[in-house]
């Protein structure tokens, strides 16, 4: 057993906000060296032109003109966008659908759910390299089983036709739900049991169980995972592009914003004018965190759970 | 007539616990019918399978002289007041009470006059615009009975809808649920474990022990006539004296291996003359009552007499009731005579 004089701090140590900032300070050292400064080290270089062997030089707002004349960001632009408004709804769809579906507890359902999560711990650059197995046009398995089906002439070219390829990415990045499928899942399981019991015996239909009694339950956890899910989707959208197409086909279909910064900053050597495009990316990120919040609020106050 | 709820050799089970092993049971319309038992009898489990929230594994349930056995709960046309007053936590109470009209596609107009009318009924109108969270447990077991009128289903259920309300709430609750089951005349089935409840409230009571149904009577007759020993037990706080028949009671025809109960209300204690010689072992004072424990040739009993007139600890005394209020119980404990 310790001594009574062992356990006691001595000197400023005894002190509760020195001992608060010295617990606190190996986070915080982390996030000022890793977060922060690159943060605040971005912003600058926004307004400089820099490529590692000269001088910084500072040329105010040259870089945002050039972003604003640039054909190659404004692909990059919209597929990010187009990406976030149409993998993001879809993503969390599918994996609400598949957390009601796999709730309960019946035979085989830890398997299903297994498979469900299992894509998300598959490392991301291998899963890019299944894909692009995956969809290749001529022996690809996904091709190989729609000529099952279609016609020759309506079988995607996943990787050589600019829509083709940008479907493929958002395909993609539909079987990596497993993180939102679990929250989801865990959300749904927690619910009480005798409110849908109580549905029932008032004659609720299942969609209007659904409807009025799950979705409103569930909304604050689904505003949520939305809310995580945009911020994230402007990454998500890196590996693949790089990996499976290559920001292709040609000139950029699929080059998303994070290629394009990547792209200028470590192939062009133009940090400045990715810091920039980071920038732009932060803003976009922003507003649509910004309007959804607005949009779950005025579900909130509908229903103010 | 026809009858408000009709139950026909109904089991059910809980994975392979048989939990209800044959109920037959026919409540009256309009008819407030209690189902008393300790816990684990069966009686939630009852009326969930009356619900349709629970499935039978054999028999018929029966509602307003419509088989309900294959109907979903909603299409049984009953209502349900849970033990927790499950009420939606994201709903208005206003919109907790009109779910079930609203669903059913009602207009808007009439959902709320509706609400406002069960409201009403209830005394919980003042509290229209707020949620669950806001309200004590007496103003949400108000909401859940005016959720549970506002459809004028055929058949009300309640499980245990008092136990979550403190003592003087029950016992003005309890009042009220009467007077409100005589204004609706609907027929009613109420799950408790409390006895006095039971016996307040109830037109009859059906006794569950163990998934089947004891006996089914008015209070007066579950109190007074008790079916089995099981029910003279159950039924009375304390618990009526059972001694064997044999033993120190003299009863006409009572043999070895029967048992005779009497209710402590039914003993008199006296300090001389005929009855059973006993000695005082304890007393319990409870306001105007004293529960006096008492010691007859090795047997335990209990008598409940007026406070002011409670003999003291160690004093001798005589025990005595009259032959109407003995009652005879056989070897399997049923009633004899």
């Amino acid at each position: 057993m310790l001594s009574r004089e062992t356990r006691e701090p001595v000197g400023f140590l005894r002190s509760r906000r020195v001992q608060l900032a010295l617990m606190l300070a190996p986070f915080l050292v982390g996030l000022a060296a890793l977060v922060v400064g690159p943060a605040l080290v971005t912003f600058a270089l926004a307004f400089a032109d820099y490529d590692l062997i000269e001088t910084v030089r500072w040329i105010g707002f040259a870089n945002f003109v050039e972003l604003a004349s640039s054909t190659a960001f404004h692909e990059a632009l919209r597929n990010s966008l187009g990406f976030a408004a149409v993998a993001v709804p879809l993503r969390l769809l599918i994996a609400l659908g598949l957390a009601l579906l796999l709730h309960r507890r019946v035979a085989g359902v830890g398997a299903a759910r297994t498979t469900v999560t299992l894509p998300s711990a598959v490392p991301e650059v291998a899963y890019g390299l299944l894909w692009l197995w995956l969809l290749n046009p001529m022996y690809g398995p996904v091709n190989q089983f729609l000529r099952m089906f279609a016609e020759p002439v309506s079988i995607p070219n996943w990787l050589t036709d600019p829509a083709d390829a940008r479907a493929g990415i958002v395909l993609m990045s539909l079987f990596t739900i497993g993180e939102t499928f679990v929250v989801l899942l865990i959300t749904r399981r927690a619910l009480p049991p005798h409110v849908y019991e109580l549905a029932a015996i008032e004659g609720a239909t299942g969609f209007q169980v659904f409807r009025r009694v799950t979705l409103p339950l569930m909304a604050p956890v689904l505003g949520l995972l939305l809310l995580r899910d945009t911020i994230l989707s402007f990454q998500f959208s890196f590996v693949p592009a790089l990996v499976v197409t290559d920001g292709g086909p040609p000139p950029y279909a699929t080059t998303y914003l994070p290629l394009f910064v990547y792209r200028n900053a470590f192939e062009y050597l133009r940090y400045g004018y990715a810091a920039a495009a980071t920038l732009v990316m932060l803003v976009c990120t922003g507003l649509a965190v910004f309007l959804q919040w607005r949009l779950i609020r005025r579900y909130r106050s509908r229903y103010e759970w | 007539m026809t009858a408000g709820l009709e139950l026909v050799g109904v089991h059910a089970a809980h994975g392979k616990a048989e939990v209800l092993r044959g109920i037959d049971l026919t409540v009256p319309k309009g008819e407030l019918l209690v189902l008393l038992g300790p816990s684990g009898a069966g009686k939630s489990t009852l009326l969930r399978v009356i619900a349709g929230l629970h499935p039978v594994s054999a028999g018929r349930v029966g509602i307003d002289g419509r088989d309900v056995t294959a109907l979903s709960p909603g299409q049984r046309d009953v209502s349900m007041v849970f033990q927790a007053f499950a009420l939606f936590p994201h709903l208005s109470v206003a919109d907790n009470i009109g779910f079930g009209l609203q669903v059913r596609g009602m207009g808007k107009r009439e959902v709320r006059r509706r609400t406002e009318a069960a409201a009403a009924m209830v005394g919980c109108e003042k509290v229209l615009d707020r949620r669950p969270e806001e309200l004590s447990g007496g103003e949400r077991q108000r909401v859940a009975l005016a959720r549970a009128l506002v459809r004028e289903p055929a058949l009300f259920l309640l499980d245990e809808p008092l136990s979550n309300l403190d003592a003087e709430l029950r016992v003005r609750t309890r009042t009220e649920l009467r007077s409100l089951h005589d204004r609706v005349g609907a027929t009613m089935v109420h799950v408790t474990h409390d006895q006095t409840e039971a016996l307040a409230i109830g037109d009859r009571i059906a006794v569950l022990r163990d998934g089947r149904i004891e006996q089914v009577g008015t209070p007066d007759e579950i109190w007074r006539r008790p079916a089995t020993a099981f029910v003279a037990g159950f039924v009375g706080s304390p618990a009526m004296n059972f001694l064997p028949g044999d033993g120190p009671w003299q009863v006409p025809g009572a043999i070895a291996g029967q048992q005779v109960g009497v209710r402590p209300e039914s003993l008199r204690l006296d300090t001389s003359g005929d009855g059973l010689a006993a000695t005082v072992t304890g007393a319990e004072v409870i306001g105007e009552d004293a529960w006096v424990r008492l010691r007859v040739d090795g047997h335990a009993l209990v008598a409940r007499v007026p406070a002011t007139t409670r003999p003291t600890e160690g004093a001798q005394v005589v025990a005595r009731a009259d032959a109407a209020d003995l009652h005879v119980f056989d070897t399997d404990g049923n009633r004899v005579g």
